[in-house]
């Protein structure tokens, strides 16, 4: 308990959390938030588990990676059992889950002293802040664009505009990176300005891992936002109100706008899934001090409490979108009452 | 059609009210068999009112005879250009892959100044070798013996560029053929009879789409890595990545299957066939899993588009093929090292890995658009 509420913003957070359970409580009935709150609890559980066996069958060289050259038969054991790698697996996947009711992730192999808790805390931010920046830049180019692309539906605009989505959309993340890196090293061996191609202290070290990163979110929501107005301008009430005699533009922002946005809310889902994937390949190539590199570090170097506790806290972050994504549709669109 | 012998040709006198119209001045004209046009057997079912609906009835008779749905979705592929094209090339980048190499190793002129001493004289079934490694000749630009030159440590990289395709489609085609036969096999059993399969299923994909599929991928790699290969050899990496995409890819599958499955399940033609005797096994195999094609070929080939990327991936981040094999991502991570020295390393395998998957995006653009009409534009 200590190490969670020493942390101030995880306190805020957890705060915020339980009011907006209280809130969707009240809001869409009791039966629907239990309903959510077991399926996120067994999620938790499934994943913890399926991580649990996999470290679990893995050949365990942490002992020999953290002593190397001293190590003796005599002190892998004593670490062996300080870990409690010598139990039954279902008595150390007991201990874990006790650990993990007392709110408490457990300590890291490779450096111990830090508790899992404090090392998300310190990766985490970088990650938050490409995470929600390119999300932003995507949403705010993607979706304006894609409403223009459907208001003028099959002109050569449209046509121009879905080949580079579709280009953006299909094109990997490592594809882009090292053309990217290719240009940079080109302007700076001519010695115009470049931006970086690592690091995360600087603006310009910035830019360029937040727009790549949006590049792909961009294409994935225009295609979809167009997709969606373009069903809406096909409605009768769309006809009416041109037939009313209304202003194209009135017609197009205060009727068909607000309809369209509506599928983009379940659009956050898979927009969500492609974010955790694009977050790894970009910290990784980038030398980003994310959750998704030291996430990395700590899998190839075997040390599975950081494992645990970096994937236990992906799977919590997609569920608590779904559930986040399912009231707010059931908001924007009241035939909809709860999902399953 | 027949024609009512009993119709009078003359209609009663109209009201004073309706003698606007012509009434008793002109004849109306009684339906003769010339008028009568026969609509044939579809006159019983709606008439298509929007051009799409008659382009689409239209497409079910080709010169004068009936052809199936699948027929007539292959054909509207066929017509996709875009589509067309980008399979051609796929598919002959992938011969290119296959059987290249058996031709490109023999055709190479000899190369001098070769071995740790740079005094010797190889033949090119020597150095053409994806995994032959020639430590005097790194980083070396286009040339005669190496078309694509070299990489940091002597190897030819057209060489590895093949190999490194041959690799990506052996496990899309792996993952593929598993998600196929798992998705199909769960997603029917979960649609047709319901219960605790059904019930199962829901929670699998549940927990599976709250895993982010790479990572899992990573995490199978990394952990269970080392002691595929002590049992499989040195592909039993490959077997493993294939094992950890295809856990993961299946339940989307599944769903889609199932989803299919329950429309199917309340049409008649299945009553019918019930009502026949026919078995449930029956039912399932020669009613059920033939009206599936169209949903499961529209996502089987989205889903090849991720496991290239997702292999490639893995590779890039060192958990997927390792040296001396060769995969895309690798020859992408291995190049970006030598960006100053060398930038045709990185530059090879990044053009090939786009056109591969670009092209496979355009083809599954193709086959969505051509099986499933309703969601185009």
């Amino acid at each position: 308990m200590g190490s969670l509420l020493s942390n101030l913003p995880a306190l805020v957070f957890l705060l915020a959390l339980i009011g907006f359970c209280v809130f969707v409580g009240f809001r869409l009935g009791v039966r629907f938030l239990i309903r959510r709150l077991a399926g996120l609890v067994f999620v938790v559980l499934g994943v913890s588990f399926v991580t649990f066996i996999l470290g679990y069958l893995a050949p365990g060289g942490v002992v020999y990676a953290q002593l190397g050259q001293h190590y003796t038969v005599a002190r892998g054991d004593q670490l062996r059992h300080l870990y409690g790698l010598d139990l039954p697996w279902y008595e150390q996947y007991a201990h874990y889950l006790n650990q993990l009711l007392h709110l408490s992730l457990g300590t890291s192999w490779l450096n111990s002293g830090q508790t899992v808790f404090q090392i998300l805390g310190i990766y985490l931010p970088a990650s938050l802040e490409l995470g929600l920046w390119g999300a932003g830049l995507a949403i705010v180019v993607g979706v304006p664009l894609g409403l223009l692309a459907a208001v003028r539906a099959n002109t050569r605009f449209d046509t121009a505009i879905q080949a580079l989505a579709l280009i953006l959309y299909a094109l990997p993340t490592f594809v882009i990176i090292p053309f990217y890196d290719l240009a940079m090293v080109n302007l700076h061996s001519h010695g115009l300005y470049s931006l970086a191609t690592s690091g995360w202290d600087s603006l310009d070290q910035k830019i360029a891992p937040i727009t790549i990163f949006a590049l792909g979110i961009f294409a994935y929501y225009l295609r979809i936002t167009r997709s969606s107005m373009i069903e809406v301008l096909r409605q009768d009430y769309v006809r009416t109100a041109r037939a009313k005699g209304l202003k194209e533009r009135v017609v197009v922002w205060r009727h068909a706008f607000r309809n369209a946005l509506i599928p983009l809310l379940t659009a956050i889902g898979p927009a969500l899934a492609f974010a955790v994937a694009g977050v790894f390949i970009i910290e990784y190539l980038f030398n980003i001090p994310g959750i998704g590199n030291r996430g990395l570090q700590a899998i190839t170097s075997q040390d599975y409490p950081v494992v645990q506790g970096t994937v236990i806290l992906l799977a919590f972050a997609v569920v608590l979108m779904n559930l986040v994504t399912d009231v707010a549709y059931g908001f924007a669109d009241p035939r909809v009452k709860t999902s399953s | 059609m027949k024609v009512d012998e009993s119709y009078d040709p003359t209609p009663p006198t109209p009201d004073r009210w309706e003698s606007l119209s012509t009434g008793n001045i002109l004849p109306s004209i009684p339906p003769t068999p010339g008028s009568i046009i026969d609509l044939g057997p579809l006159a019983d079912s709606p008439t298509p009112t929007t051009q799409r609906e008659r382009d689409e009835q239209a497409e079910t008779v080709v010169e004068g005879q009936s052809i199936s749905p699948t027929q007539a979705a292959l054909r509207r592929l066929g017509r996709d250009r875009r589509a067309m094209i980008s399979m051609t090339v796929v598919l002959s980048l992938i011969v290119i892959s296959y059987i290249g190499p058996l031709l490109y190793v023999h055709i190479g002129p000899p190369l001098t100044g070769a071995g740790p001493f740079a005094n010797q004289t190889v033949v090119s079934t020597v150095y053409r070798n994806f995994t032959h490694q020639e430590q005097t000749l790194t980083d070396q630009p286009s040339s005669a013996q190496y078309p694509l030159g070299t990489d940091a440590v002597g190897r030819d990289i057209l060489a590895r560029i093949m190999a490194g395709v041959t690799v990506s489609i052996s496990v899309a085609a792996m993952v593929v053929v598993f998600d196929i036969v798992l998705g199909m096999v769960v997603g029917m059993l979960a649609g047709y009879y319901g219960g605790w399969i059904d019930t199962f299923l829901a929670r699998f994909t549940d927990l599976m789409f709250a895993f982010p599929q790479l990572l899992f991928a990573i995490l199978v790699a990394a952990t269970l890595g080392q002691a595929f290969i002590n049992t499989l050899g040195p592909d039993g990496r490959l077997i493993l990545v294939s094992l950890a995409f295809g856990i993961t890819i299946w339940p989307q599958m599944a769903r889609y299957v199932r989803g299919q499955t329950l429309q199917l399940k309340e049409q008649q033609f299945i009553e019918a066939a019930r009502a026949t005797g026919t078995t449930d096994l029956g039912i399932l195999l020669r009613h059920i899993a033939p009206n599936l094609f169209s949903i499961v070929v529209t996502a089987a080939t989205l889903d090849i588009v991720g496991i290239i990327i997702g292999e490639a991936t893995l590779s890039l981040l060192g958990l997927g093929v390792q040296s001396p094999g060769s995969s895309l991502g690798l020859m992408i991570s291995d190049g970006a090292n030598q960006l100053g020295i060398q930038y045709t390393e990185v530059l090879w395998p990044t053009i090939v890995l786009a056109v591969i998957v670009l092209c496979l995006s355009f083809v599954g653009d193709g086959v969505q658009d051509a099986f499933n009409p309703r969601t185009k534009d």
